[in-house]
């Protein structure tokens, strides 16, 4: 979405290929049903993240001992029950829809902070003198050989227990994937010939970085930060037993899952609709990043511009 | 090549022994051992007994004074737990860990490798969408789920497998497939995302205008060159395993080094903790020398 | 690549290598025993502690005497066949005779001496002193049949303290060993650390040969795979799978396990110092709602901090009864005489205490919030609770609720009292002079006054002080292959004697 780049030209111009530009886009995603799908839900994710706790935040916490692990697909209690209920008696659907606000804080809060700082570290790693790559690497070699759980441990007594400080957990444990990978990305492509050239042409080392180098990096960044969002939406929830992080009442869908764990033989429910909601929402944006690479990248474009007879 | 090895069996000496200060430090802040050992109806007289006796009681930069001593002794203290030295209990637990994750980390990489491969070549085929669903599907899935399921359907219901333990091969195939699925979806996205790219570059153009087939352009030019953000990836999947599976681990009573991991940071066991981060670090740290190596055999113009 | 492939075929063929385990199934006299916990120590001295008791005790090393918490049989001779008091301070024990230890040395009164030195060592951190508090024990050889036990200040019930200490060889090294060796009627053969440990039978025990020959103890943590595990014949008794497996009538049953389920009131700080928000705490929780849905339907609700089969057990005190509007009026009450009711207090819970201990925190939570006590919810791993849970209190905490279990299945309250409601207990959040000294005297006291003065203490603690949140007399569930003929009873969160396990 950021990487549209404006060509030069007056800004009229510019804006009248933008709006072009998008209306291609927009083709293009109609074209495929997938992408279209995941654009969607993730559109609805969103929408319940951010508004979800103001509609259903009562209704969630609405506990009923009587009504307990009511099964799904019944609507004899009123719609909220329409997912069943969990083992307290609140309703599962308007639940799944609160805990979309503090999952996707905590998710998009450490995966966002662990790709840009491992990414920044990881090119700094890569394109730098071979000294300071060389400190910066074994830094992550610590950060991969430190345990996550000594490490919450560790916050949890130092610091007082706070999502803030789950979220720095999670960051930090997840850096070393980002910083290897662009390093080693920024390895191949710097040999490469365009490179070689704006050097020749005297071009910044930060211009050759961010302009040249970065923009070739970040879809194998975007793969792994897609994934590794429904990883960090299920550590999330073991840290929450530690103390740190999410306390009942709140909720996330990991801590929905986790407190399902032990109904899966008699009430495969709680556990699966918050469960079924990180798998889509991972997969979604996965299927849209995927799509989003093919569709900025102009020589591959051509597959999404005739994907409509030749891939279904 | 030579240079690189030494170089790094220096530096990564440093960050061992970095490792070390930290652990042994930020360990030593959360909580008292003593407390956790002893029943909570234990006297004061009790716990100073057992504080004496393991030296809890010195100032910590003498008990840390007293560790390196003895480290260097290739002594990694008794655990507290255990009454007995923590290295064995460790290597113990690490000899399972690493046979279940190199033998994961190999099936996953070959699956991975050909079928993400497979699905680039055609992005958006058929091929390309069941692969891609299939193993983010498996990939999201909360692993516990897919444990608990395979033991109710193939250990419980068909009674083809064991449910849990060690002891015959049969017993390892559960860990390792479920231990497989999340791996693979990730490595396999990984693969699929970087031949697309690889495809788009220059040189493959330029070796399909030379004319050279469809297999050996894969194998030749689009593999070698996306090999190097794959086999990080894979990397550090393997770390993590290294570092322990933990829910397999518990699930399948499988004795490995993450789940002895876990007890003794929550029974502050410090010299287990100390000496299983030593092993699992020094395991990854030849683990990365060996993807540096790679790198530089797979791409010879980069610089390492 | 070639040697990462030798490397990977050198892990195989391990793999392959180890032998194949006897199935659960094969051999008629054998059974397989699944635990939740692993075991790190197989130390007599430790065997208190309920992982290492439930293989431990009993089956190889034995105790003195031994107490029947299931049944009314009190205090029952093993080791010892009888005893008498000499003194105020001393009891003469009369010991068996013609009984062997597994390493074939005889038994005899040297080695219990050894045995009480070596729990009691400064050179060891045994869990037994606990039990003795500050009482000191001397014990004297008077035959190699006969031994004199001091206790400095006199001890009232040292028998049954008799009943913890585990009985080894005099040559046992003052260390923690792993190799335990005793006169009871199974020696350990084998023990892979975190797989499997291997009782069996021995021929020359003194007493009547038990059924099981052979017994293997595997671990699982997770109790789903427990019960499977037993399903599938894998094993034969999981003694502690969660209720929501309980699903087989004819392979599951319940029983008690002498945990206490209750939460500690802080009176250190507002609003809880008051007495009628004690009450209200108390009124404002419907236990019966959770028996039967979040909490096993077989369980009970707790009066005392102590199971019902201990002694002085107070059968006249009533569970509290559900009243919100009453509880409201009481917080109401107290708000107009100036009380901070709207002062926080935080609900201190610890993960993994029992399978679904969040929900029920979280019942509890939602009960007290609704007669508008201003509760919040916090879980801790174990050892920030434990720091918590114990003195000292951290000075600028806010009010604390701190939910706890409690195991006594010795059989007399003074295992818990003290600890739990002594001004000087390390986990007691209040101080009470009265209770003090009924605490004392009840401890110095014997026979029928003993009990009568804990039961005396029970009802003050319950209706003059309202100390605590008292919630349930905790149930688990052991699920038993039927071909195995086994009964929990509430002996066996600390015990599983294999001499009561049989063969249908």
């Amino acid at each position: 979405m950021t990487m549209t780049q404006t060509l030069p030209g007056t800004s009229t111009q510019a804006e009248v290929q933008q709006k072009g530009r998008i209306r291609g886009v927009l083709g293009m995603l109609w074209r495929d049903k997938f992408a279209l799908a995941a654009t969607i839900f993730l559109l609805v994710v969103i929408f319940c993240a951010v508004c979800g706790p103001m509609l259903m935040g009562d209704a969630a916490l609405s506990q009923n001992l009587r009504g307990r692990n009511a099964p799904p697909f019944s609507i004899a209690n009123g719609w909220f029950y329409v997912l069943g209920s969990d083992s307290l008696g609140r309703p599962l659907l308007p639940r799944v829809v609160v805990a979309a606000q503090n999952t996707m804080l905590i998710a998009a809060g450490a995966v966002l902070c662990s790709s840009i700082i491992g990414a920044l570290l990881g090119l700094v790693a890569g394109y730098a003198s071979s000294r300071v790559g060389n400190v910066i690497l074994r830094l992550a070699d610590v950060i991969m050989s430190f345990p996550s759980l000594l490490l919450a441990v560790v916050v949890l007594y130092i610091l007082a227990p706070s999502v803030g400080n789950l979220v720095i957990v999670l960051a930090i444990t997840r850096i070393p994937v980002y910083l290897r990978t662009t390093r080693a990305e920024v390895m191949e492509i710097r040999q490469r010939m365009f490179v070689e050239a704006a050097e020749v042409m005297g071009a910044s080392p930060a211009r050759i970085v961010f302009r040249h180098i970065l923009p070739m990096v970040i879809p194998t960044l975007v793969t792994i930060a897609t994934l590794d969002f429904a990883f960090v939406m299920l550590a999330e929830s073991s840290l929450s037993f530690l103390g740190i992080g999410i306390q009942p009442p709140q909720i996330t869908w990991g801590l929905m899952v986790s407190q399902g764990r032990q109904y899966l033989a008699t009430a495969w429910w709680l556990a699966f609709w918050p469960g079924l909601a990180i798998i889509l929402t991972t997969m979604s944006l996965n299927l849209l990043s995927n799509w989003m690479r093919i569709a900025l990248d102009p020589t591959q474009r051509w597959r999404l511009e005739i994907g409509g007879k030749s891939n279904g | 090549m030579r240079k690189l090895i030494l170089g790094r069996v220096l530096s990564s000496f440093f960050s061992l022994a970095a490792l070390v200060v930290m652990v042994f430090f930020l360990s030593r802040l959360t909580g008292d051992p003593a407390a956790l050992f002893l029943p909570r109806e234990a006297t004061q007289e009790m716990l100073d007994n057992f504080r004496r006796l393991h030296g809890l009681n010195d100032p910590l930069i003498v008990q840390f004074g007293r560790y390196v001593w003895d480290l260097l002794h290739l002594d990694f203290g008794q655990s507290l737990r255990q009454a007995r030295p923590a290295i064995d209990v460790v290597f113990e637990g690490f000899a399972w860990t690493f046979q279940l994750a190199a033998i994961t980390i190999a099936l996953v990489s070959i699956a991975a490798i050909v079928i993400g491969s497979l699905a680039a070549f055609r992005p958006g085929g058929i091929f390309d969408r069941f692969a891609s669903v299939v193993s983010l599907i498996g990939a999201s899935a909360p692993d516990f789920w897919v444990a608990i399921v395979a033991i109710v359907v193939f250990a419980v219901n068909f009674a083809w497998l064991p449910t849990s333990g060690t002891g015959t091969v049969w017993h390892w195939i559960l860990p390792v497939a479920v231990l497989f699925i999340r791996p693979f979806g990730l490595i396999l996205q990984i693969v699929r995302g970087s031949m697309i790219q690889s495809f788009g570059s220059l040189y493959v153009k330029t070796a399909r205008a030379k004319g050279v087939g469809n297999t050996s352009i894969i194998f030749v030019h689009t593999l070698r060159n996306a090999m190097l953000p794959v086999i990080t990836v894979i990397g550090d999947q393997a770390a993590a395993m290294l570092n322990g599976a933990v829910i397999i681990e518990t699930i399948f009573g499988f004795p490995g080094v993450g789940k002895l991991m876990i007890d003794s940071i929550l029974q502050r066991d410090f010299n287990v903790v100390l000496a299983a981060i030593m092993v699992t670090a020094l395991a990854i740290f030849v683990m990365n020398l060996l993807i540096d190596i790679a790198y530089a055999i797979l791409d010879p113009r980069v610089r390492t | 690549m070639k040697r990462s492939l030798m490397l990977l075929g050198a892990a195989l063929l391990s793999a392959v290598h180890l032998a194949m385990p006897a199935s659960a199934q094969n051999a008629s006299r054998d059974v397989t025993i699944v635990l939740g916990e692993g075991v790190d120590l197989m130390e007599p001295c430790m065997s208190t502690r309920s992982n290492i008791g439930r293989v431990l005790l009993q089956n190889i090393n034995e105790t003195l005497t031994e107490f029947d918490v299931v049944g009314d049989k009190g205090l029952m001779p093993r080791l010892a066949e009888s005893w008498d008091q000499q003194n105020d301070n001393t009891w003469r024990f009369h010991l068996r005779k013609n009984v062997k230890f597994s390493n074939g040395s005889d038994f005899d009164a040297e080695d219990v001496k050894h045995s009480i030195d070596r729990a009691m060592s400064k050179d060891l951190s045994c869990e037994t002193p606990r039990y003795f508090g500050s009482t000191k024990i001397t014990a004297t050889v008077v035959d190699p049949s006969t031994i004199d036990i001091t206790a400095e200040p006199k001890q009232a019930i040292l028998p049954l303290l008799m009943s913890i200490v585990t009985i080894v060889p005099s040559d046992t090294p003052v260390e923690f060993v792993r190799d335990p060796i005793g006169t009871g009627p199974y020696k350990m053969t084998a023990w892979n650390v975190g797989q499997n440990i291997v009782l069996e039978r021995r021929g020359d025990y003194w007493g009547d040969a038990p059924q099981v020959e052979k017994a293997t103890y595997v671990f699982r943590t997770d109790p789903a795979v427990a019960a499977a595990m037993v399903q599938t014949g894998e094993a034969d008794i999981a003694p502690s799978i969660s209720v929501t497996d309980a699903t087989n009538a004819e392979t599951d049953q319940a029983y008690p396990n002498s945990e206490v389920f209750y939460m500690r009131i802080d009176q250190g700080k507002p609003p809880l110092q008051d007495k009628r928000i004690r009450e209200a705490l108390n009124l404002a929780i419907d236990r019966q709602a959770f028996v039967g849905t979040l909490v096993p339907a077989e369980t009970t609700l707790a009066t005392a901090m102590v199971p019902p089969t201990t002694l002085g057990f107070n059968k006249d005190i009533k569970p509290w009864p559900f009243d919100p509007e009453k509880a409201k009026a009481l917080v109401a009450e107290a708000k107009a005489d100036g009380i901070a009711v709207d002062s926080k207090i935080t609900l201190i819970g610890r993960s993994n205490l029992f399978p679904n201990v969040l929900e029920v925190m979280e019942a509890i939570q939602s009960m007290l919030t609704d007669v508008g006590l201003n509760v919040d919810l916090q879980m801790y791993e174990v050892a920030e609770f434990e720091d918590i849970y114990g003195k000292p209190f951290a000075e600028d905490r806010t009010a604390q609720l701190v939910a706890a279990q409690h195991d006594n299945a010795r059989g007399d309250p003074v295992f818990s009292m003290f600890f739990k409601y002594h001004s000087n207990g390390p986990q007691s959040g209040f101080s009470d002079p009265k209770v003090d000294q009924m605490i004392e005297e009840a401890t110095a006291a014997t026979g029928e006054d003993r009990a009568k003065k804990w039961s005396e203490l029970f009802a003050y603690l319950n209706n003059d002080v309202v100390a605590d949140v008292l919630l349930f007399n905790q149930v688990s569930f052991a699920r038993v292959n039927p071909r195995v003929a086994f009964k929990p009873t509430i002996a066996t969160n600390s015990q599983l004697q294999l001499s009561q396990v049989g063969f249908k």
